[in-house]
């Protein structure tokens, strides 16, 4: 870029004046001409136009370029919303209309001393929902618990009565087995010798029929 | 007053607002008809490029990023048509826009320019050919700096200072054949 089309693009862009570019290009003459015609083309913008603007009516094609027809609204889903809004600020407020032996009559009350008797009464009759219930399992727990104590005590008894009958058997069965070794040996040690020392014509019952019986 | 941004009327239009496009057509449908009748040289020319620009505008309304000025856009449109304008009716290859000047020159020379240079300067920036006589209104008329010009023609900032400077050398030429002219006629 010559210095020259520096200077004159200086101008352009409004950086210099016209009268100090001109001061610079003047010894330029092909730069100096540029500069007066582009001068003269300047001033003939800055002229004011004053030819008739023709009406051009763009809104027939903007309409249907981009204007949409409006949705048609049904008036159904604001009616029922006023109308549930209106049914919670009745039921939350407490304003109370009474319709009551023919007269409608207007009365406030307290929502809060309500609510708190609601939940008063709620919770005692929670609480006596709970003793009954706790009541009950007790009673079903010690009817359970006794139950179960009857059971082992007959579990015990029965038992205890088994072990005595085998104790006795074992018992019986000892001493006749005493019994029997005792008879075995007196017949086998006393018996020979006793015959041998008892006469013929002795009063004794003969060793069989001493009446001792063999178990 | 309140002069509301080119971009909120863009805006408020896509949602169908009538009354912000006709404020951005009434903004910008001067510079558009003017530009057209100083590149067409007549009337019905700049008239047909005006309704072909808004047309092609409501129609791509849609499509402007914000990436440059809505009038550098717009201008990018109004280049593109004018020039097809331009080749379709040859203008840059006959004489068709200097013989139609006499019917529209005098009309616009009481009512456009009062003094004599500057109805040599609308006649001669029609002789130039289509894509110097765009810079040149770009340029001078529009107010455009060489980068947006080049933005808008997409082509190069060289190529555009080039047919700047060639288009200066030839209007030289010409005014000062015009200023030889009449002091002959002198």
């Amino acid at each position: 870029m010559s210095n020259n089309q520096q200077i004159f693009e200086h101008w352009l862009e409004g950086k210099i004046s016209a009268e100090h570019c001109a001061s610079q290009l003047q010894h330029d003459p092909l730069w100096y001409g540029r500069l007066q015609n582009a001068l003269a083309l300047q001033a003939d913008a800055t002229i004011p136009q004053f030819a008739a603007i023709p009406t051009v009516d763009s809104s027939a094609l903007f309409a249907s370029q981009w204007q949409r027809p409006a949705p048609k609204r049904s008036w159904w889903p604001q009616v029922s919303l006023a109308l549930s809004c209106a049914a919670m600020l009745v039921s939350l407020s407490p304003a109370q209309l009474r319709l009551q032996d023919g007269s409608l009559t207007l009365s406030w009350h307290n929502p809060k001393a309500e609510v708190e008797a609601a939940v008063s009464t709620a919770l005692t009759a929670y609480q006596h929902q709970q003793q009954q219930w706790l009541a009950q399992q007790l009673d079903f727990q010690q009817q359970n618990t006794s139950s179960q104590l009857v059971l082992l005590k007959d579990y015990l008894q029965d038992e205890l009565k088994r072990d005595q009958r085998s104790d006795m058997l074992q018992l019986v069965e000892y001493l006749n087995q005493q019994r029997q070794s005792d008879w075995q040996y007196w017949q086998e040690n006393y018996q020979p010798m006793q015959a041998g020392y008892r006469p013929a014509d002795s009063y004794y019952l003969t060793p069989t029929d001493s009446g001792v019986v063999k178990p | 007053m309140f002069k509301r941004s080119d971009e909120s009327l863009i805006a408020k239009a896509l949602n169908g607002d009538q009354h912000a496009w006709q404020q951005l057509v009434n903004r910008h449908q001067s510079a558009l008809f003017y530009f057209g009748l100083r590149l067409l040289g007549s009337k019905e020319d700049a008239n047909d490029l005006l309704q072909d620009v808004l047309m092609v505008l409501c129609r791509n309304l849609g499509q402007y990023r914000g990436d440059s000025s809505f009038k550098s856009w717009l201008f990018g449109i109004a280049n593109y048509r004018a020039m097809d304008m331009l080749r379709k009716r040859k203008y840059s290859d006959n004489d068709d826009a200097l013989a139609e000047l006499p019917d529209d020159a005098p009309e616009l020379s009481q009512q456009l320019a009062n003094n004599r240079q500057q109805q040599q300067v609308r006649k001669q920036l029609l002789t130039l050919p289509p894509e110097q006589r765009l810079v040149m209104e770009l340029k001078f008329y529009q107010q455009f700096t060489f980068d947006e010009i080049a933005g808008q023609l997409a082509i190069s900032g060289n190529t555009v200072k080039s047919r700047f400077y060639a288009a200066l050398d030839k209007l030289r030429l010409q005014l000062e054949d015009d200023h030889v002219e009449q002091s002959a006629n002198f």
